[in-house]
């Protein structure tokens, strides 16, 4: 292409702590093309999408506009130069109207309602969109609060337009409405990305595409250089497509009883008649999207979220079971490590052998009326060695270790009450390398030992890795399994994907 | 490992969570108190200090339970209605002729009571703990001024009463009981906060509840426990109020300057209103900055009003300085979502 591009990055890295997010991307965005983004979940195709959009600072780099290097300190700078952004979770003010959130930020000292109001009613209406610009926006269905969002991007003369997974709330027809809309857009000169998990539409309606993986930019190119397998391979990379499944596969199933058996379950939005069995002494893995019902499911299992009326059966050990609260589940060694350590996992002041004690008092405290720091620091001390958990004492606050070692606190929290089911959600998200092959161990150890263990991950190497059985849970179900022996990364992403 | 150097020097974990604010607020304290005894005769005395002690007792009593509750992320403020509403249960049946045990019993009855409703109402209905304490305060307020005092304010205790009498003897000489049950209930407080199961629980919940609940820790019991804990201060620090005056006066309810001043002892010993941290040790040095300017304030012949703005000066300026040695953490705003 000979013009020249509106947005170009220029070894761009962004680092969150440690762990880069983006490592030296060089990226250009010409006028008037639809450009799509594909990667797994991680990949680092929000952080691009933010870096550009002015929401962060890049670590590393230059981000030019127009050939000219530039410095947003806020999305504002960024929009000040005609870049948008419609984020996936909509960024509308549920309280305003549809015209109040359409002149947001850029109001008058004085605004007349009435004229406020023409102007929404008339980009929306040039937009060929069906919304009432007097409605409150938190009354409208999620693809209007899309549309809205895509005529405010419009109304603000934007000439770089950024869709975060565009047509993740959209039906069908909307969809094909959507691009028809980018497309005159397109006629306009308007540059746009998109992030989408949809294959078929990046290769459909985009330009261009770019495959992220791990934070790096893979591979960019026309769209019609590429198929569905072709970016698949490129979203999983070459050495695990190669991977061979056999050398992985280690004891055959156990034959046992499940441990644990899921049926029809149903919660919310989230979680749509999701069935699955758990087997002790082995690992199941469950793969898929951000989204798709996996966490929802794991917390509705071990009573922390609490099922549809009618929404399905589970069993431990054959009976039935359906638990208020997570103290419940726990007393019947049912175990759940969560997601995000920082949010509920851990006691961020308290030190190592609090967080571990408070674990172990929860199974073990009910008839115990003291819990005298040295009993807590001997526990503690126990599970220090086992895991290898580097601290400088048993009462360093959890918030000054590593990312690795928060984790294994966070583990050994759960495993010392002794669970016979434990569900690892994200084990290694935000932890070292090193810290991951000791927490994958660990794992290992645990299902060797005859625990149930289900691992949920959204990094394919991981369960890939782990898993003696792979699900695939996809839109709030499980849409496929695999006996490791099985499986390949393809097969688990196609099948996670639409 | 700069960090391990740093720590070499700390002995032991409580004191990585202790707050930067006590030690300034000992350090302002103990200052006070040489302004004080430079420039008021009289101040440093042995008999000033007596009174300074015997003056701060319910404060200390009522802060011991508010210190358990703000812990664990709660706040109580209907803990002064609680202790009028306690002290107005006992004296009411020692007037009616009980013996003071069984009185005694009934109250403690009662006031588990309030602190059950507290703690249910927190705990299960889920109404956040401010409103629901605010609730139960005017509840309790309206229900005892007009169910049992019929409209009055003042209610006369007995003076010849043993109980009554007992809680102002001296039980050993120089040792006063208010200043012995004090003593008693700073002690069982730490001992519940640093020993106990359920003290583990109140810092676990204190620090993320979300975390607690979902370790499968009784969080919802703990609430109750922590309410009904704050209402049993509450109540005996009434009983020492009463005895020591002679009556019980609802209108330390309603000017409100009692309640503020606990949770001004619990907030300036460095207690954070977000919970998971501080101690007994906390609430000393939070009461002895109050107790030392109540006092001086009083011998300087400053009016309420002046020593109401002092105070509200004071806990800004402790708000402030909190804010400033503690700043919000970079790191605990890093993004999950890459």
């Amino acid at each position: 292409m000979s013009r020249r591009p509106i947005v170009a990055l220029e070894n761009v890295t962004k680092r969150y702590g440690a762990i880069a997010a983006l490592e030296a991307a060089n990226f250009d965005l010409y006028p008037g093309e639809i450009h799509a983004l594909v990667g797994e979940n991680g990949a680092g195709k929000s952080t691009l999408c933010k870096l550009i959009a002015g929401v962060m600072p890049p670590t590393e780099g230059v981000l030019r506009i127009d050939d000219a290097p530039v410095a947003f300190s806020a999305p504002k700078d960024a929009s000040r130069l005609g870049i948008s952004m419609v984020f996936q979770e909509t960024s509308l003010v549920p309280q305003l109207t549809v015209a109040q959130n359409m002149v947001l930020g850029r109001e008058r000292a004085f605004n007349s309602v009435r004229k406020v109001r023409n102007t929404a009613r008339q980009a929306l209406q040039r937009l060929n969109f069906n919304v009432d610009a007097s409605q409150l926006a938190g009354a409208l269905s999620a693809a209007k609060r899309q549309m809205v969002e895509i005529a405010r991007a419009v109304l603000n003369d934007a000439r770089v337009i950024i869709f975060d997974e565009p047509t993740a709330s959209l039906t069908p027809e909307e969809t094909e409405h959507l691009f028809d809309l980018m497309k005159a857009l397109r006629r306009r000169g308007v540059a746009m990305i998109f992030i989408s998990h949809a294959l078929e539409e990046a290769l459909a309606h985009a330009d261009r595409v770019t495959v992220l993986r791990n934070g790096r930019l893979m591979v960019t190119g026309p769209a019609a250089d590429f198929d569905r397998a072709g970016l698949i391979r490129h979203m999983i990379g070459e050495d695990l497509a190669k991977r061979d499944p056999t050398a992985a596969a280690r004891r055959p199933p156990p034959a046992a009883a499940p441990v644990l058996q899921v049926e029809n379950l149903r919660m919310g939005a989230m979680v749509n008649n999701m069935s699955f069995s758990v087997f002790p002494g082995e690992i199941t893995g469950i793969a898929g999207l951000i989204g798709s019902g996996r966490s929802e499911a794991a917390r509705v299992v071990v009573g922390h979220t609490k099922r549809n009326f009618g929404g399905g059966r589970i069993w431990l050990n054959g009976r039935e079971v359906r638990y208020g609260s997570p103290a419940e589940a726990i007393a019947d060694g049912v175990a759940y490590v969560s997601e995000d350590r920082k949010l509920d996992g851990f006691f961020e002041t308290l030190g190592v052998s609090e967080n571990i004690g408070l674990g172990w008092l929860a199974k073990f405290g009910r008839r115990r009326w003291i819990a005298p720091a040295p009993t807590m620091r001997a526990l503690a001390q126990e599970w220090r060695t086992r895991l290898s958990i580097r601290a400088t004492g048993s009462d360093q606050p959890v918030l000054h270790l590593s990312g690795g070692n928060q984790q294994k606190v966070v583990i050994a929290k759960s495993l010392a009450q002794q669970p016979r089911l434990i569900i690892f959600d994200e084990p290694t998200r935000g932890v070292d390398v090193g810290a991951i092959a000791e927490i994958h161990t660990i794992i290992r150890d645990l299902a060797r030992s005859g625990a149930g263990v289900v691992v949920i991950s959204s990094y394919l190497p991981e369960i890939l890795d782990l898993s003696d059985r792979i699900l695939v849970a996809k839109s709030g179900t499980i849409a496929a399994e695999f006996v490791r022996s099985e499986a390949t990364a393809e097969k688990v992403l196609q099948a996670a994907i639409h | 490992m700069t960090d391990a150097t740093a720590n070499a020097a700390v002995p032991m974990g409580r004191k990585a969570r202790r707050s930067l604010l006590e030690p300034i607020v000992l350090g302002v304290a103990l200052a006070l108190i040489v302004l004080f005894s430079t420039t008021i005769p009289g101040f440093a005395s042995l008999g000033n200090l007596s009174v300074i002690l015997s003056n701060s007792t319910s404060l200390v009593i009522l802060a011991c339970g508010m210190a358990v509750v703000v812990i664990s992320r709660g706040l109580d403020l209907s803990q002064i209605a609680a202790m009028v509403a306690g002290a107005t249960t006992f004296s009411t049946l020692i007037n009616a002729g009980l013996p003071a045990a069984a009185a005694l019993a009934l109250a403690v009855l009662a006031m588990a009571l309030i602190g059950f409703v507290n703690g249910w109402l927190i705990a299960f209905v889920e109404i956040p703990a401010m409103l629901a304490t605010l609730a139960t305060a005017m509840f309790m307020t309206g229900l005892f001024r007009f169910g049992v005092l019929r409209g009055d304010y003042l209610l006369i205790l007995p003076k010849s009463n043993p109980a009554v009498v007992f809680f102002k003897s001296d039980l050993l000489p120089g040792l006063t009981a208010p200043v012995a049950l004090m003593i008693v209930a700073l002690v069982v407080t730490g001992l519940v906060l640093r020993f106990s199961t359920t003290g583990r629980i109140i810092y676990g919940m204190g620090d993320n509840f979300q975390a607690a609940r979902l370790s499968g820790l009784p969080v919802r019991n703990t609430i109750v426990f922590v309410y009904v804990y704050s209402a049993l201060a509450a109540l005996l620090a009434g009983l020492v109020i009463a005895s020591a005056s002679g009556t019980v006066d609802f209108r330390i309810v309603t000017n409100g300057s009692l309640l503020f001043e606990v949770i001004l002892v619990v907030v300036l010993g460095g207690i954070p209103l977000r919970g998971g941290r501080g101690g007994v040790r906390n609430l000393l040095v939070g009461a002895a900055l109050i107790a030392v300017l109540r006092n001086g304030m009083t011998l300087y012949d400053f009016s309420t009003q002046t020593q109401d703005m002092l105070k509200g000066v004071i806990l800004m300026a402790a708000i402030f300085v909190d804010n400033y040695l503690n700043p919000r953490d970079a790191e605990t705003d890093t993004a999950g979502d890459l």
